[in-house]
């Protein structure tokens, strides 16, 4: 292998750590993602069974103020596109359950991109150190 | 770099410049594909409601309340354009690939000395 093939290497490897990195990006915004519509579910069954009870509104900066939901069973759902939709409760958290589980079945196939693309880097790694080693062994390069 | 020529070495960053702007193309594209499927999510999201029932739309920071009706109208209106859009940027995008392709071909003439490519 010559000193050409390994810098090709190398830059293969480069891109693929690129890539790897956007899809653990992804991985992490759908986990947020999953993890903030499961909070929103778990609100939603609460408020049901507190009825008009008062919760704490944050309004950032770590301040709050004491607020009343008046109709617990009526949640307004963004659907996307800039449209907002009125439904029932239990609408709502049947919609958002459907959204988690179409987010972990993303996840699922990123996180199999992932795999995939480490199993090449290794097979590279691999590839990049053989080379360095008959390099050496052929006294071809010098350090 | 040193024993190409400036003419092939200007065609190099004119070729640079077209991957640049392909992929700029190819990035808004994306955009407005996912932003078409959003829109077509909705509408079928809507399509489940009663003719009744309350939606909003956002208008720059306010929430309108608008019918099911007027809302279904302005997502197929949004899908319209932003069709058209991703039409007109595959088109550019072919343009581009054509010129990538003839000014890759004049550069790699030049280099193995076939010959004078004119440029593009």
């Amino acid at each position: 292998m010559d000193q050409r093939e390994l810098m090709t290497l190398q830059q293969y490897l480069q891109e693929y750590g690129q890539q790897a990195e956007i899809f653990v990006q992804q991985l992490q915004l759908l986990e947020n993602g999953r993890m903030e519509a499961l909070a929103a579910i778990e609100s939603l069954e609460d408020m049901l069974t507190a009825g008009e009870g008062t919760v704490l509104l944050q309004i950032g900066g770590g301040a709050s103020v004491r607020a009343r939901v008046e109709e617990p069973e009526k949640v307004l759902l963004a659907i996307g596109a800039d449209v907002v939709v009125e439904r029932s409760n239990k609408d709502a958290v049947e919609f958002l359950k459907e959204r988690v589980m179409e987010m972990e079945a993303s996840a699922k196939k990123v996180a199999e991109t992932i795999d995939r693309l480490r199993g090449q880097m290794n097979e590279i790694n691999k590839r990049i150190e053989s080379g360095y080693q008959q390099a050496m062994a052929s006294g071809e390069m010098q350090e | 770099m040193n024993n190409i020529s400036p003419k092939v070495q200007n065609q190099i960053g004119m070729l640079q410049q077209i991957q640049q702007q392909l992929q700029t193309i190819l990035q808004q594209k994306a955009q407005y594909e996912m932003a078409i499927r959003e829109a077509n999510r909705a509408k079928e999201e809507i399509s489940d409601s009663p003719e009744d029932a309350v939606m909003y739309l956002s208008v720059g920071t306010v929430m309108m309340q608008k019918k099911k009706e007027v809302i279904d109208a302005k997502l197929n209106e949004k899908v319209e354009t932003l069709e058209l859009r991703v039409k007109s940027l595959e088109k550019q995008e072919k343009m581009l690939q054509g010129k990538f392709e003839q000014l890759q071909g004049q550069i790699k003439a030049a280099i193995e000395g076939k010959g004078g490519p004119s440029a593009a």
